[in-house]
């Protein structure tokens, strides 16, 4: 059978949960890595375990003969992708084969299977190290839910409890006032009117008043304490979970992605907000009401009591099956009106389209048919929509008039009093709408969980870049070694695998290499954005953990590749490192980034605000902001991740020169995409697939025919006027 | 005209043409007595020529069989057996139940390989010129029906419900 469980992939299963299967085959020493379930076997649905251990990729299942391939042979894994069916395909050095079938349900799963296949196969070994970071993400990701989940939600609110009690209470004591006039018209009726006392007729009309006055009073304090209560839920959650996004990781940032945080802070705190008040809050007022009204109710006719309940189920059936249903009608009409509007916009847009190939009857043809279906599905959803909300109101209205028929023969036979009718159908009236939003309340309480779950996935979260409290203040100099670092992002994935890189203090060095193959991440890692789950990355032979953050920050400064500004003045953001500098020392590094020019250009200059994340300046802008910003620092140690990434080519040459003169002298490390960007520096490390697999200068590079030869000359095809010898005495030039 | 197409296009005489292994979504294919292993069969028309197969050794097209049922029988089985794997789509014969769950559509059907359950999203059938009708699930898998006109009452209300 097709399924699409969760444990299509099986990522380092501890030994006790191995399939018995797996158990059997595996040798001494053998560990499991990752086992994958297929949902086909051949052209049938079916089941094979495929399994990656640190020595084979087996293919396993009950009655069939087992497939193995030492990892040894194994060259690289993929998959092939047809309509429905997907195909593992494993390379080895006789050729590529298929290993096993798999329905698109499991693809994510066999994607994952690929990645870990091709770590073991080309990084080798450092399973166990991904275990323990695929762990720590295992950990974090259990949402819990229920009521475990409300109690500490109501743990977090704690300051705002009074404001709650004190609005429901407002609340119930204003549906309690609410029942007094049936009950004063029903002495109306029965004592004054029929019994003729009308001394007593002021009193009741008095009060009706006073009911009514003191209603108005307390309506207006509920509406206080209301939107009182709401902004202080909302603003508690959101202070706690803002206070906490300052202490996260970034490693947490990119497994929840911005967005995900996003909606967090803004949306599912919005929910609590709205949930705690139309099922929380407002379950205890409907549920005091029903109780208050079916006393009363019962107190007065307990036979009739009886006949309010009726319609209750019925209505609570035809809503559910409305709501069951409703959106089957509702979607089909969308559809078809989406449609309709599809062919007008494919008309209009592409009308020379129509026009040259003659459509246009048969565009008038579909277009006729599209409108009749729109309109049948139009009708349709009225005809069923007629078929639920009659059938309840029905319900109701007869059991309304079997209450009037019944407690009418009793007000004729005198047993009850005609008063006493009158009051209970008034009451019968205002029992039902708290009953059904006691049954809403109930059903949102579930909404509430869920996304009290959601904000506490972010609140529990540990940071993972720990602070060590023997860490220090120190001088940095500038030299710097990469021992063995090894890092992932997502405990799936290599991004850095077994990185040796020395940079000597005051050298200037290049960083090159496809993209993807790990130049940012090891930026990052530099101003321990992120901690390597293997390795160690020193500053003057101090591991990075034994130097304090700030101390980090003040000496190493970063340029990102995109770069992001905050939505501030443009003064503020260049001095975002050094708050205290003084105006001259910004203009002075404005200057050095080239910026000072353009900023001065604004009316408002340096007091420019730059809009959300800089919108209000161009790329390059934004590049040479940020670039100020590191240089006001003086940094010991400066970062640039392809500074010139948007530049044009002009003002590239112009700013690489600038580079140049302004990193004389200082350790630095750029990363560029273009090649032309590292004329000047000392030594060029390239980078592939996670790891340094070249260094040398330039010339040395290039002699040695290796990955930088080859970028190097994909670089050169793309200057077609210039031929590559050409390019090569520029390229001299240039640096002479 | 005819002779360069075939030429440029590469149409294979069936005659030529024997498919003497399977393995998984790959076959091994002779053609005029050249051995050519490790070769994936595509079909440029799944849904409109089906019979039209080309064929693939890498990312190198081989050549085109405009209907390869004009094989010989033993060559046909054994194609078809790469195929069933590569254009492996279960056929819906009835449809049990379509559910509303959550934003998606839960459905149970009965299909040529047995009851099964799917989702799918609110756009999820298509309507072939020839009026058969695929449906694809969230994880964007095919399911075809044949013959939507002879299908029992029932599941053509429930399908026509998502048309
Ligand atoms: N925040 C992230 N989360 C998960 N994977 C990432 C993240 N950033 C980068 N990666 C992955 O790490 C690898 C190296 O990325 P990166 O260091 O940005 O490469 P480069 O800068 O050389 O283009 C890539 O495979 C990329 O997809
Ligand atoms: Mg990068």
């Amino acid at each position: 059978m097709s399924s699409q469980s969760d444990n299509a992939i099986t990522i380092y299963p501890a030994p006790e949960d191995l399939p018995p299967l797996v158990r059997g085959l595996l040798e001494n020493g053998e560990e499991v890595i990752a086992i994958a379930r297929t949902d086909l076997v051949g052209s049938d649905y079916g089941e094979e375990l495929v399994v990656l251990t640190n020595r084979r990729v087996l293919a396993v299942a009950e009655g069939r003969e087992t497939r193995a391939i030492p990892l040894a042979k194994i060259t690289a894994a993929s998959i092939r992708g047809y309509i429905n069916s997907c195909v593992l395909v494993v390379d080895t050095d006789e050729g590529s084969r298929g290993f096993a079938v798999f329905t698109r349900a499991r693809l994510e799963a066999f994607e994952k299977f690929v990645t870990l296949t091709n770590n073991m196969v080309i990084g080798g070994g450092q399973y166990r190290l991904m275990r323990q970071v695929l762990d720590r993400i295992k950990r974090v990701s259990v949402s819990r839910g229920g009521r475990a989940v409300l109690v500490r939600l109501l743990g977090l609110l704690r300051p705002v409890m009074l404001l709650l009690i004190s609005s429901i209470l407002v609340a119930v004591a204003i549906r309690l006032l609410n029942m007094l006039p049936p009950y004063l018209m029903k002495s109306l009726i029965d004592e004054v009117l029929l019994n003729k006392q009308a001394d007593r007729l002021f009193y009741i009309i008095v009060g009706l008043l006073a009911v009514n006055l003191v209603n108005t009073g307390l309506g207006t304090i509920n509406a206080y304490l209301n939107t009182k209560f709401n902004v202080a839920i909302a603003n508690t959650l959101r202070s706690k979970i803002y206070s906490k996004l300052h202490e996260l990781s970034l490693s947490h940032y990119d497994q929840f992605g911005s967005g995900g945080l996003w909606s967090r802070i803004m949306d599912d705190v919005g929910r609590i907000q709205w949930a705690m008040q139309a099922s929380f809050r407002d379950l205890f007022i409907n549920a005091a009401t029903v109780a208050f009204i079916g006393f009363t109710l019962v107190t007065l006719n307990a036979q009739l009591t009886l006949i309010v309940l009726l319609p209750i189920p019925v209505s609570v059936t035809a809503t559910t099956i409305y709501r069951r249903l409703s959106s089957r009608y509702y979607q089909r009409m969308w559809r078809r009106w989406s449609r309709i509007v599809s062919i007008i916009s494919d008309t209009i847009n592409a009308v020379i389209l129509v026009r040259s190939y003659g459509k246009e009857s048969s565009f008038k043809d579909s277009f006729e048919r599209y409108q009749e279906e729109f309109e049948k599905a139009q009708m349709d959803v009225f005809k069923f929509e007629q078929q639920i909300w009659p059938a309840s109101g029905l319900a109701f209205t007869a059991s309304s008039l079997l209450v009037w028929w019944i407690g009418g023969n009793q007000v004729l036979q005198g047993a009850i009093s005609l008063g006493t009718l009158t009051a209970f159908t008034s009451y019968m009236w205002m029992f039902y709408s708290p009953v059904f939003g006691l049954i809403d309340n109930i059903k949102n309480l579930q909404i509430l969980s869920m996304s009290a779950s959601r904000v506490f996935d972010i609140l529990d979260l540990e940071p993972d870049v720990v602070v060590t409290p023997e860490a220090r203040d120190v001088e940095i100099r500038g030299d710097i070694a990469f021992n063995n670092v090894w890092f992932t992002y997502d405990g799936i994935h290599y991004a850095l695998r077994g990185v040796n890189v020395k940079i000597r203090a005051g050298e200037r060095v290049g960083l090159v290499g496809p993209s993807g193959s790990g130049k940012t991440t090891l930026a990052k890692l530099l101003l321990r954005l992120y901690e390597p789950q293997l390795g160690s990355l020193t500053y003057d032979g101090i591991d990075v953990k034994e130097i304090k953050m700030d101390s980090l920050k003040r000496q190493v400064a970063i340029v990102l590749q995109n770069p992001v500004l905050l939505d501030a003045t443009i003064a503020e953001n260049i001095s975002l490192g050094a708050s205290n500098a003084e105006p001259e020392e910004i203009i002075y590094a404005a200057k050095l980034a080239r910026a000072h020019d353009f900023i001065m250009r604004f009316p408002e200059a340096y007091d420019f605000e730059v809009g959300m994340q800089g919108s209000r300046l161009s790329g390059g802008e934004r590049a040479r902001v940020a670039l100020a910003a590191a240089l006001l620092k003086n940094p010991k140690v400066l970062i640039l991740d392809e500074p010139t990434a948007a530049l044009d080519a002009l003002t590239e040459d112009e700013v690489t020169e600038e580079l140049e003169r302004l990193t004389r002298g200082k350790t630095t490390v750029i990363i560029a995409h273009r090649l032309s960007t590292l004329r000047f520096v000392d030594r060029i490390i390239v980078m592939d697939k996670g790891a340094a697999v070249e260094e040398g200068p330039h010339e040395e590079l290039l002699k040695r025919d290796g990955l930088y030869k080859k970028l190097w000359e994909a670089q050169l095809k793309g200057l077609t006027r210039m031929s590559q010898a050409e390019a090569g005495e520029l390229y001299a030039a240039q640096r002479a | 005209m005819s002779s360069t197409l075939h030429r440029e296009l590469r149409i294979l005489d069936p005659k030529s043409v024997r498919v003497t292994a399977a393995y998984l979504d790959e076959v091994d294919v002779e053609i005029n007595g050249e051995l050519i292993q490790g070769v994936r069969p595509r079909k440029p028309f799944p849904y409109s020529h089906p019979e039209i197969v080309i064929f693939y050794k890498g990312n190198e097209e081989i050549g085109i069989l405009k209907d390869y049922r004009m094989l010989d029988s033993e060559s046909r089985g054994t194609l078809e057996k790469a195929l069933r794997i590569v254009y492996f789509m279960p056929e819906i014969r009835k449809v049990l139940s379509i559910r509303w769950v959550q934003g998606r559509y839960e459905w149970r059907v009965v299909t040529d390989k047995g009851e099964e359950k799917f989702e799918t999203w609110s756009r999820c059938v298509r309507v072939l010129p020839d009026g058969r009708l695929v449906v694809k699930d969230i994880y964007s898998r095919a399911y075809i029906v044949e013959h939507p006109e002879k299908l029992d009452a029932k599941s053509k209300a429930l399908l026509t419900m998502m048309i």
